[in-house]
């Protein structure tokens, strides 16, 4: 047999391809000739070592940036499901009431309004039912401040105050939903006034809400919050 | 979530299901991102291209097959970007024989250095044609079948660039007694 072939018989065996038919001829190969065995020996070492290749952890990053950088939808997607809408509407409002905002404070310029008036025109005072599930303080660092997770039994949402020193965005995570709030809470800035986000469902069901705080597209935080358990 | 299978992700995400689409780069990066790190060896680069791939994965959705393995195709976007970033290259980058930089996890440190140095820098001497069937056999353990599909060539091409290959590495590692 010619060189090519018996390498050839030697390479299927080490990928674990080689047929009955060829797993004989190979050991009639190396039963006949030294030197084969040596080199067969020789491609399996070989195989070890290059399976040997250590394996690399993704930088942490990495998802939360592709996330990060997604269009909304992908190309020529045949149809939007009820619950993204939803979000994408809750994201627009949210958008519509930061607008809001940057425009009162520049008209009101030099009239600073009290926080609680502020945070009055973008968030509406809880109704009776509504109580705080989760409250979170964000610890010093590019971004801080406060989120809170409301509900009233039937509906659930989020109440972010931040602080930073450029625009945030937060992804929102529950339930196998993603949202994506942009340009959240820049310090001495516009906007940073208190900003409320409905969430699907209810959250009176000891579910997560995992959020991750972006920063020029990098994360630079992370927190979890938790309804609580239905009694 | 519940664990889908790539099927099942895909159509969901095109259906606008983000957290479908996270999932999917839950499962991917790490194969994608490593098939990148020993194309390349280039930590930045590495991640560069992880980052495009997803992306263009996303962007192109809609085009993918049903009929082929997903992990084919996603594999297949990333050797293509990880061979176009190795063109943008000067030449005397890719022979510059750098170790690479921010790419080892923990257990690296534990591993031969020379050893895993001289694998990497033989990975880089051969051709990316070459280093890519390398990559997909060792680094990602596809079967010469899922290669030929990764690689859009005949399974008896993949075969004949993965015997060279192994032909030239067998060559340089046995000169620095590796094997």
């Amino acid at each position: 047999m010619d060189e090519p072939s018996y390498l050839a018989l030697i390479h299927a065996e080490i990928d674990s391809e080689l047929n009955d038919h060829q797993r004989a001829d190979l050991s009639r190969l190396l039963l006949a000739d030294p030197a084969i065995r040596a080199l067969r020996d020789e491609m399996h070492r070989l195989n070890r070592t290059l399976n040997a290749i250590p394996q690399a952890d993704p930088p942490a990053e990495l998802r939360a940036n592709i996330i990060a950088a997604l269009p909304q939808i992908p190309a020529r997607a045949q149809r939007v499901n009820w619950a993204s809408s939803r979000w994408r509407y809750a994201a627009m409002l949210a958008g519509v009431l930061l607008t809001g905002s940057i425009v009162f404070r520049l008209v009101n310029f030099g009239q600073e309004p009290a926080t609680s008036e502020m945070a009055g025109t973008l968030a509406p005072a809880h109704s009776a039912s509504t109580s705080t599930l989760d409250v979170i303080q964000l610890p010093q660092g590019p971004v801080s401040g406060q989120v809170s997770l409301v509900g009233d039994g039937s509906h659930a949402a989020l109440e972010m105050l931040l602080a930073a020193s450029a625009p945030v965005d937060v992804v929102i995570e529950t339930e196998g939903h993603t949202a994506r709030v942009n340009g959240l809470g820049p310090r001495g800035s516009h906007g940073a006034g208190p900003t409320r986000i409905d969430l699907p469902g209810s959250a009176t069901e000891g579910r997560p809400v995992h959020l991750t705080f972006l920063m020029g597209g990098q994360e630079v935080s992370r927190a979890v919050l938790q309804g609580s358990k239905s009694p | 979530m519940k664990e889908y299978d790539d099927a099942t992700l895909v159509q969901r995400s095109l259906e606008g299901d983000r957290a479908a689409f996270s999932e999917l780069i839950v499962r991917y990066q790490r194969p994608v991102y490593n098939a990148a790190l020993r194309l390349l060896h280039d930590a930045e680069e590495a991640k560069d291209v992880a980052q495009t791939t997803f992306l263009n994965v996303f962007e192109h959705l809609a085009d993918y097959d049903p009929n082929y393995k997903f992990y084919s195709w996603i594999y297949r976007i990333a050797v293509n970007e990880s061979l176009n970033t190795l063109g943008k290259r000067r030449p005397l980058e890719e022979l510059d024989g750098e170790e690479v930089d921010g790419a080892p996890g923990p257990d690296r440190q534990a591993e031969s250095d020379q050893t895993r140095t001289v694998i990497e820098d033989a990975l880089m001497k051969i051709t990316p044609e070459l280093r890519s069937v390398v990559v997909l056999r060792h680094v990602m353990h596809l079967s010469y079948e899922d290669m030929a599909q990764t690689l859009a060539l005949p399974e008896k091409t993949v075969k004949s660039r993965l015997y060279s290959a192994r032909q030239l590495l067998r060559t340089m590692l046995a000169q620095d007694g590796e094997i």
